[in-house]
């Protein structure tokens, strides 16, 4: 089945590891079935639950959103990895001390998010107070859902191992074929790992999935536009609603058009009056880009509360203007912003407002042969944006209503308002009457009252799994109201 | 004699801990079978429907796999548990959406579900019966009475009514099913499992493939939580898994996919409970008339014995001479419901308290001091009957949870502007997601409440003397200690708890105590790890059994069992000693009458939860819970406080943000995107302190804990979003969409 393929080359745990199977291949498969580390554990196969998180270059992803050919020539490592030289990593150690594991089955994932909130500069940090690190542990963290602990004592164990506060304990014997490789890569040279080396691997090949779609990663545009205009293929970018629906049986792809070589897509520029956005900017780059932050902040915000760790690091807003979902929780902030989005085929560029890309449920203003390149948003200066998503839980939430709301102050009174929101209509929107509500009035008690009640019968939300109409009818008035009342200081 | 530290009452280490943070523990998916082939469910479509056939696309090629029906079963086609009602696979009626049709299994994944995909049902639909209020099949009944309950109520000064809503929860272990089968060389088969109950297993594999039970051995694979979501369900999926395995001779394996655990497992039973509570101004309570109808689901499974402990709890911990419960499980044609920790005592127990917290406000009663008023002491008797001997710590709990969290000074300081506003408002003032608010009217209300609760601990009534547990202590030929004793770890320390008692029972270093595997070929029966009864029950079992293997060896050696064990062994050979259940002393119950001694002992809890409700939205911050908690003499005070965090964050969930949707017999959300639960953001403090009165019928001491924690802090959390917003919620979840409507409710009133 896996013969005539190209392996696809990466390292795992600093080993070099290759394996011949299709580039659509879900990483988490590859690591369990291909490579027979079976620490990474599957828990929803769709990035809710983060049991198969592991590092892809330091980064905390979930296995089973990676299509493994976007791990090729990367470093991959699992919690198998991470005791080292026969010691237990200090956060294994923690866990141990602090009694933050109970069934088990959500600790290599949570060990991996911790470790990447480790690694990102947590260690070396000494908290004058306790509150903001605890506050930024359970944000690390909150991709990975347990069910036994009630969290706090991971919480501690992350401390711990952050404060240097963690005894050194041997790693047990192990019984895994690989959990004793060394991660420093510094020792005697290891070998490399093949999916021949893993004892019975090739005798279970039952458990492989044989219809996973193939993929091409083109390193130019050019040559994507050439796969694109092939057919059969499916765009993907951070993998993050195609792996899901590829695992749930929608929109099911023979064959994955992998965008994430392409440099075209990629940085944050400004460029004259514009904030220029590649398609393949990710949330966890908009929240820690300085461009972002000085003419776009609204962006950061919103990207703090798009999933968690694990789809930050991967979602890209060009994957979520393409998806077009109604609940897409950057949509609203674009049209608010009067974003641009420049759309690129073989035919050459043209540009298209966000407020005209989204004609209908989960379509766009896309040809077929075209790709989101970049995304434009005006530098409007003295612009305040306020934006707010509620959604069914702290993190990792879908949203219930999103709105964005932006405007200038003219002498007290609202100037060049855009009132935009999601989940409350097959496709984001412009409130646009309630826009000529607020355009020119002064933020009193009457004006927000009337927008509110405008709003509240002007957008088109529906009952499903999430909330009712009535209750997003209610909500997206009363968070209108809160918005003006903030904005008004009353 | 070498001085050894007493084990029990230290935090001595959880023993999977290690392999399970370096991924070297093997869960049910991560074995390697070779040569296994993949099973897959054909599943019904409707609620409700007559199966008139299995037709199969003729465009696949069927030889490719095998296709089993209910003619293929080669025992009953029950799976056998209370009552023999529930099919392996439908052989004529549908009765659920998600019911088991049909199995299929292929050489790998992927055929096999391209088979399913080829398969269709052709039915006849019949009409479903989706509301329990409406049904008319009941699956159990009980009627609880004490004194005259109509004479009294007529007698109150005050009756205050009102009726309680809950719905499903799932119990979202993060590892789904899982169930592999191998045919044994000498006929029969091999299960290795996610599972709760290996013998509930044994049994139904038996029954269901008419095997002599000595051809049947069920392994327990580390297992990714359970809940009671993996006491009886487990049964049906190795019986699947089996007959695929034994049709074909080769191994075997079946794992949902989470879409799958979520449609087709058991959840926790919906119910609508109904109070008319008698009471006379002065606080007395004097009447408490209560009606709880729980939601079966199609099936029996364990209703009767969930319903059970739901009405044994229904009145909550209080002493009143007048009391009626009245209780029914009703038929209806919604997937079955089934264990979830906790078990039938959640909705019961969310209902009693937030009466008791209505009864308070309408008395203008702290509800701290009321409970003081009414609960248990040593000596008061419960609505069946059954006197209080000891261990009795309701006002012990309720004072430490009041007192630590500060509640009375919390409920005093916001009396003046309850409902209003709170912290926002205040230049300056910070909400509780971090963000500083500047002026402008209320956003958010800060709201306490509390609540009390019990839990009958181990089996209820005779159930205990009817299972008659074995649990054992060898000495192996290698010269090792071992526990032999059927009781899964599930995540909640059994493994740990069992060698700290089996050690200071034998006076040995914990370390030196080794726990025998879960596999049915080497351990006894000693019950299923289900009712908190593991550490109280099979607890003491294996401390009777060491301390008889200890006088044996002593006796032979004249010497400390420690010292001496070793040259015995080298001497005499292994030695094995086990312990059969013989009953509580004074324990009596009356199944018949619902009379008497209901369980052997209570634990009992106090939460006091703390949130912010967000005014515009209803989105409620669980900012703290503290729960107070006597569950005996405490083994391991970290496995407990475990017990203790976990539990309170279901019962969050439960409170606030879980709720399994339904229409027309489906579950909506059927999906982990969808059904969500508490992520570590969503989480509060916790705070776990431990009261320990100990149970003297035991050696240790323990009584119940792990469900104990689930049972009251929804009321707490309700409660707590009634003093912070004026606002009453009878229903759970009080979900956002819930809170807000109350609060539009309370504006519209007010205005």
């Amino acid at each position: 089945m896996t013969t005539g393929m190209e392996p696809i080359r990466f390292t795992v745990n600093g080993r070099p590891a290759a394996v011949a199977v299709p580039g659509g291949r879900r990483l988490l498969d590859v690591l369990r079935i291909d490579l027979g580390l079976t620490g990474s554990k599957e828990g929803c196969g769709e990035g809710e639950c983060g049991a198969c998180s592991v590092l892809l270059d330091g980064v905390v992803v979930n296995s089973c959103l990676v299509p493994v050919c976007q791990a090729a020539g990367h470093e991959v490592r699992t919690v198998e990895g991470l005791a080292a030289d026969g010691r237990l990593h200090p956060l294994q150690a923690a866990l141990l001390e602090t009694g933050g594991v109970q069934c088990g089955i959500c600790t290599p994932g949570m060990l991996m998010a911790g470790v990447a909130f480790l690694d990102a500069g947590a260690a070396g940090s000494t908290p004058a107070n306790v509150t903001p690190m605890d506050a930024a542990i359970r944000e690390a963290i909150s991709g990975n859902l347990c069910r036994c602990t009630g969290y706090a004592r991971i919480v501690e164990a992350i401390r711990l191992a952050a404060e240097g506060r963690v005894g050194a304990i041997a790693a047990p014997g192990s019984n895994g074929a690989m959990a004793a490789a060394p991660a420093d890569g510094m020792s005697a040279p290891v070998a490399p790992l093949h999916a021949t080396d893993v004892p019975g691997a090739e005798r279970d090949p039952g458990r492989a999935i044989s219809g996973d779609p193939g993929a091409d990663s083109p390193r130019t545009l050019a040559e994507a536009y050439a796969l694109l205009a092939e057919g059969g293929r499916r765009p993907l970018a951070g993998g993050t609603d195609a792996l899901v629906q590829q695992a749930a049986g929608v929109a099911r792809a023979s064959r994955f058009l992998d965008l994430s070589a392409l440099a075209e897509l990629r940085g944050i520029r400004l460029d004259g009056d514009a904030l220029i956005l590649g398609a393949s900017t990710t949330y966890a780059e908009l929240r820690r880009s300085p461009l972002v932050a000085e003419h776009a902040a609204v962006l950061a915000e919103l990207a703090a509360v798009v999933g968690a760790a694990q789809i930050q690091v991967r979602g890209t807003l060009g994957g979520n203007i393409a998806t077009a979902s109604p609940a897409g929780d950057s949509l609203p902030v674009l049209l608010a912003l009067d974003a641009e989005i420049v759309a690129g085929s073989p035919r050459g560029e043209r540009t298209i407002p966000a407020a005209a890309f989204f004609p209908a449920y989960r379509r766009t203003a896309l040809a077929a042969d075209e790709l989101v390149l970049r995304i434009r948003v005006p530098v409007v200066p003295h612009r305040t944006v306020a934006f707010r998503k509620v959604g069914t839980r702290r993190a990792q939430a879908i949203s219930v209503v999103v709105i964005a709301v932006a405007w200038h102050w003219d002498d007290g009174h609202w100037r060049d308002v855009r009132i935009a929101l999601g989940s409350v209509a097959p496709t984001p929107i412009r409130a646009r009457a309630t826009e000529a509500i607020l355009e020119g009035s002064a933020p009193t008690a009457e004006a927000a009252a009337l927008a509110a009640t405008t709003l509240a019968a002007e957008i088109a939300p529906i009952d499903d799994v999430r909330a009712t109409a009535e209750h997003r009818r209610a909500v997206a008035g009363r968070i209108l109201h809160r918005i003006i009342r903030d904005a008004a200081g009353w | 004699m070498r001085p050894v530290p007493l084990a029990v009452g230290r935090s001595v280490p959880r023993r999977d801990a290690a392999a399970k943070v370096t991924g070297a523990a093997l869960y049910t998916d991560d074995l390697v079978v070779p040569g296994a082939w993949h099973g897959v469910t054909v599943r019904s479509a409707e609620p409700r429907a007559r199966l008139i056939a299995i037709e199969r696309d003729p465009a696949f090629d069927w030889s490719q796999v095998v296709f089993l029906t209910a003619a293929d079963i080669p025992g009953e086609n029950v799976v056998a548990l209370l009552t023999d009602d529930q099919p392996v696979l439908v052989a004529d009626e549908i009765r659920h959406v998600s019911e088991p049709v049909a199995l299929i299994a292929a050489p790998d994944i992927e055929t096999a579900r391209a088979a399913r995909d080829a398969t269709r049902l052709r039915t006849e639909p019949l009409p479903p019966v989706l509301d329990p209020l409406a049904s008319e099949r009941t699956i159990a009944r009980y009627e609880i009475v004490r004194g005259d309950v109509d004479t009294a109520l007529a007698a109150a000064d005050l009756v205050i009514e009102g009726t309680y809503r809950v719905g499903h929860q799932e119990q979202l272990y993060i590892e789904p099913q899982a169930m592999i089968a191998v045919p044994r060389p000498e006929g029969g088969v091999t299960i290795h499992g996610s599972l709760q109950c290996p013998y509930y297993v044994h049994t139904a594999l038996g029954r269901a493939l008419g095997l002599d039970p000595a051809r049947i051995v069920v392994i327990q694979e580390e297992t990714g939580g359970g809940f009671g979501g993996k006491e009886e369900f487990p049964s049906g999926l190795a019986i699947h898994a089996s007959m695929l395995a034994l049709r074909i001779g080769r191994p075997v394996r079946m794992v949902y996919d989470r879409h799958e655990d979520i449609v087709a497992t058991t959840k926790r039973h919906p119910a609508v409970v109904t109070h008319r509570t008698g009471v006379m101004r002065d606080g007395r309570l004097v009447a408490q008339d209560i009606d709880v109808v729980m939601d079966a689901g199609a099936y029996t499974t364990l209703s009767p014995v969930v319903l059970s402990r739901g009405a044994l709890h229904a009145g909550g911990p209080y002493l009143c001479a007048d009391v009626r419960i009245r209780a029914r499980a009703m038929a209806t044609n919604m997937p079955p419901n089934g264990a979830f920790r906790g078990f039938g005592a959640p909705q019961t127990e969310f209902a009693a308290e937030m009466q008791v917290n209505r009864i308070a406000e309408a008395l203008g009663i702290s509800p701290a001091a009321l409970r003081r008023r009414w609960a248990y002491r040593a000596g008061d008797a419960t609505p069946t009957g059954q006197v209080l001997k000891s261990s009795v710590a309701a006002v012990e709990v309720l004072d430490r949870a009041v007192e630590a969290s500060g509640f009375e000074q919390a409920r005093a300081a916001r009396s003046d502007h309850r409902g209003v506003a709170t912290f926002a408002g205040h230049e300056g003032a910070v909400a509780p997601d971090g963000v500083a608010v500047v002026g402008g009217g209320p956003r958010f209300a800060r709201g306490i409440g509390l609540a009390l609760g019990w839990h009958g601990a181990g089996f209820t009534g005779s159930g205990e003397a009817y299972l008659a547990s074995i649990a054992g202590v060898d000495l192996t030929a290698a010269g090792s200690i071992r526990v032999l004793t059927d009781s899964t770890e599930i995540g909640q320390g059994s493994r740990t708890v069992l060698a700290q008692l089996a050690a200071d029972a034998l006076g040995v270093p914990v370390d030196d105590v080794e726990v025998a595997p879960i596999d049915t070929s080497v351990v006894p029966n000693s019950g299923p790890t289900v009712a908190s009864r593991t550490t109280m029950i099979v607890g003491a079992l294996v401390m009777r059994a060491a301390e008889r293997l200890r006088a044996e060896v002593e006796a032979r050696t004249g010497r400390p069992f420690a010292d001496s064990y070793a040259a015995d062994v080298r001497a005499h050979g292994p030695a094995r000693v086990d312990e059969r259940f013989a009953g509580f002393p004074g324990i009596e119950w009356d199944a018949e009458r619902y009379r008497g001694d209901a369980y052997p002992c209570f634990s009992w809890a106090s939460a006091v939860a703390e949130v912010d409700v967000d005014l515009d939205t209803g989105e409620v911050a669980v900012r703290s819970v503290v729960q107070a908690v006597d569950a005996g003499r405490i083994v391991n005070p970290v496995l407990a406080a475990g017990q203790v965090e976990g539990g309170t964050l279901q019962a969050v969930g439960y409170a606030t943000i879980e709720e399994m949707k339904v229409a027309d017999g489906r579950f909506l959300n059927d999906r982990l995107a969808t059904y969500v639960i508490p992520t570590a953001l969503d989480a509060p403090r916790i705070d776990a302190l431990f009261v320990e009165a100990p149970f003297l019928d035991v050696p240790h001491g323990a009584k119940g804990l792990g469900e104990l924690p689930m049972d009251i802090p929804a009321a707490a959390v309700v409660t707590a979003i009634h003093d912070a917003t004026g606002a009453w919620i009878h229903d759970l979840p009080a979900t956002p969409e819930r809170v807000l409507a109350a609060i539009l409710a309370a504006e519209e009133a007010g205005a």
